[in-house]
């Protein structure tokens, strides 16, 4: 880890005589950080607590701020980056999300730091896809209907109705959201999804709303995590699920090597390249290993009132999905 | 992946029986949900080590044993089948947790009781659904839960199917009991080990007659390989309990030629059960009679072999001498 504290710090000033501007400031943090250990600090004054924000630390107040401006930069380009950063993988970690969800028809999805959609718009076409079999199988079982069943279903297609699953995509970034809502409309989707700005440690719904509420690849950047989990634990249905998709700890230490070197040297560099962006991709790296590891977010989401939580790994442990249940 | 959660869930156990064993009557307002399920087992620890039962474990286990089974049977909250009675039991200790920990809901029973009543209320929408996560569903929304917590169910229809073949188990085993204690007390006869096994394995098949339209789904769910250790663990301990009923306490061979017996007579029976369309399953029953009288018929039957064996090998042995005799084989010059 010193290792690539001290290439990160090399690079960084060597980079400094580019366009690239690192303020003093931020590089003597980042010095002073890599020389304490890289742990979570908060200092005792009252109003001026601060946490980590990558590798520095910042206050509490000004956290939020910055992590906005950090989406609000990379907005744009942030399908396209999630591409060539995970090389396409981070499709197969959504839809795996999407399988261990399971959703029965007629479900709500709630999908935190949502951004430009992707789970929301996997979740509906699940559904959809979903109740085609379902009725396929129906019309199958009834191949010579009586004047019964055919009367039947024309009284019970209005019953789509109540069986609608709904999305509602919640993101504190405007930016990303609109990018979203490009991406539905080119998409052709437009009824079941709604969008919503607001914050994940103060969601603007009522209790007992959703049956599902997920946050992929967003709860790194909340100031205080245990806020949006009793968040999520207010927002649920009882017997509604909680799921996480978020970067974690990789248990094997030879994968552990390769991840570290390609995080830290090749997707700040693609960062620059694709994006025109080297700091947000910096942040993006140093908060995936700031965040609390498996079994300590496990135990998180348990102090928040979750039960049944299991966490499964996905690519070795790049990639933890977290699920509770809210009983 | 599932050793690895199992693994987890075993060590936060381990962590929660420690915490709890060592403060069992201070909680602290921020307990984590394991140590919850614990709480409700301190107070049941302390009334077991009085009344030297074995303590039960959180986790749901089938496995019981059989010295103590009638007593177990009023006493063994743990198991997932007794949750009706366990929830009445569990809630009793418990008032005075609930106030001092100050949680409401659903707190005064574990999650495996949780997830065994949503399974049976899960099994009146078999006959709609099937075997099915959509069943699963529908029994979780009658219960006021949304239907997300069918995610609780990792092994989806397996985990239904298991679970009424456990309670399905657990109903026949107090019906022996009732009967043995009846017996016990002089009220009734005891009855010839064939009728016994005629009646048990009858008892127990007229349990699935609700569900007889979608049980050959059920069987195949039974038969995928994962589900498979399951159901051959439920199905040896029904044979087991119902020998032992039967009053077998045999140590050699024959415990194992026995429960194999009953157990090709009891899967027989079943696949016959599936195609049968008289009424009351008559044809079932009788063919059941047949296997069981080719089981009694095949144990005389093999002595009987036994010593016509004996007697033609001294018959040959006869010959072959006087053949002997005859070529002057025998003679000593």
């Amino acid at each position: 880890m010193s290792a690539s504290m001290r290439l990160l710090v090399r690079r960084a000033i060597r980079l400094s005589d580019t366009n690239i501007q690192i303020s003093a400031a931020a590089r003597a943090a980042a010095r002073a950080a890599a020389r304490s250990s890289s742990c979570r600090c908060f200092s005792d004054a009252a109003e001026d607590r601060s946490t980590h924000f990558g590798f520095e630390t910042v206050p509490e107040t000004e956290k939020a701020k910055r992590v906005y401006k950090v989406f609000e930069n990379v907005a744009q380009r942030y399908d396209i980056m999630n591409d060539a950063m995970s090389l396409g993988i981070h499709r197969v970690w959504k839809d795996m999300l999407l399988h261990a969800m399971h959703p029965q028809p007629g479900v709500r999805l709630l999908d935190v730091a949502g951004g430009t959609g992707d789970i929301s718009f996997r979740f509906l076409e699940y559904v959809r896809s979903q109740q085609e079999r379902q009725k396929r199988r129906a019309a199958r079982s009834m191949q010579t209907p009586s004047w019964q069943d055919i009367s039947n279903n024309y009284s019970t297609e209005d019953e789509d109705g109540p069986l609608e699953s709904r999305a509602v995509v919640c993101d504190i970034n405007k930016e990303m959201l609109k990018v979203g809502k490009q991406k539905a409309d080119s998409m052709g989707i437009s009824t079941g999804l709604s969008w919503v700005v607001g914050d994940a440690e103060e969601l603007p719904f009522d209790d007992d709303q959703f049956d599902i509420y997920t946050i992929a690849f967003g709860i790194r950047n909340v100031t205080h995590i245990d806020q949006a989990l009793q968040e999520a634990l207010r927002v649920l249905k009882p017997g509604g699920r909680f799921m996480c998709l978020e970067f974690s700890k990789v248990t094997n230490p030879v994968l552990a090597r390769l991840y570290d070197a390609y995080s830290f040297q090749m997707i700040p560099v693609l960062g620059e390249v694709i994006a025109g962006d080297w700091k947000s991709y910096q942040y993006l790296v140093e908060s995936i290993r700031k965040f609390p590891d498996q079994e300590e977010f496990t135990g998180m989401i348990e102090d928040a009132g979750f039960y049944c939580v299991q966490y499964r790994n996905l690519t070795g442990g790049v990639v933890a999905l977290h699920s509770g249940f809210k009983l | 992946m599932a050793a690895l959660l199992r693994g987890v869930r075993a060590g936060r156990a381990l962590r929660g029986l420690s915490s709890v064993v060592a403060a069992p009557t201070a909680t602290t307002p921020q307990c984590s949900s394991l140590s919850r399920g614990f709480h409700r087992a301190a107070p049941r620890l302390q009334d077991d080590f009085k009344s030297d039962k074995p303590p039960p474990s959180s986790s749901s286990t089938t496995f019981h044993e059989h010295y103590q089974a009638h007593s177990a049977e009023q006493d063994n909250t743990a198991t997932a089948s007794h949750e009706g009675a366990a929830a009445e039991q569990a809630s009793r200790p418990n008032t005075s947790y609930q106030d001092q920990s100050g949680e409401q809901g659903e707190e005064y029973e574990t999650e495996e009781q949780l997830q065994a009543r949503i399974l049976t209320a899960a099994l009146e929408f078999v006959p709609l659904h099937g075997w099915s996560m959509e069943a699963i569903a529908s029994g979780a929304e009658t219960l006021g839960l949304s239907s997300a917590s069918t995610g609780m169910f990792n092994n989806g229809a397996g985990d239904l199917v298991l679970h009424f073949i456990t309670q399905c188990n657990s109903q026949l085993t107090e019906i022996l009991a009732e009967q043995h204690k009846q017996v016990q007390l002089g009220q009734a006869e005891s009855k010839a080990t064939a009728d016994f096994l005629r009646d048990a394995v009858e008892t127990r098949l007229r349990m699935y007659i609700p569900y007889i339209e979608s049980w050959p789904q059920a069987m195949s769910i039974l038969l995928l390989p994962h589900n498979i250790p399951d159901s051959l663990k439920h199905l040896s301990t029904l044979v087991d309990d119902i020998w032992y009923y039967a009053g077998d306490r045999s140590t050699d061979m024959n415990w194992y030629t026995k429960r194999a017996a009953l157990t090709g007579i009891y899967n027989t029976t079943e696949l016959v059960m599936l195609q049968d369309s008289s009424p009351d399953f008559e044809d079932t029953w009788n063919f059941l009679d047949n296997r069981i009288q080719d089981v009694v018929n095949m144990a005389s039957t093999a002595k009987q072999v036994q010593s016509t064996g004996e007697a033609v090998v001294q018959g040959l042995m006869g010959a072959a001498f006087t053949l002997k005799n005859l070529t002057g084989l025998n003679q000593r010059r």
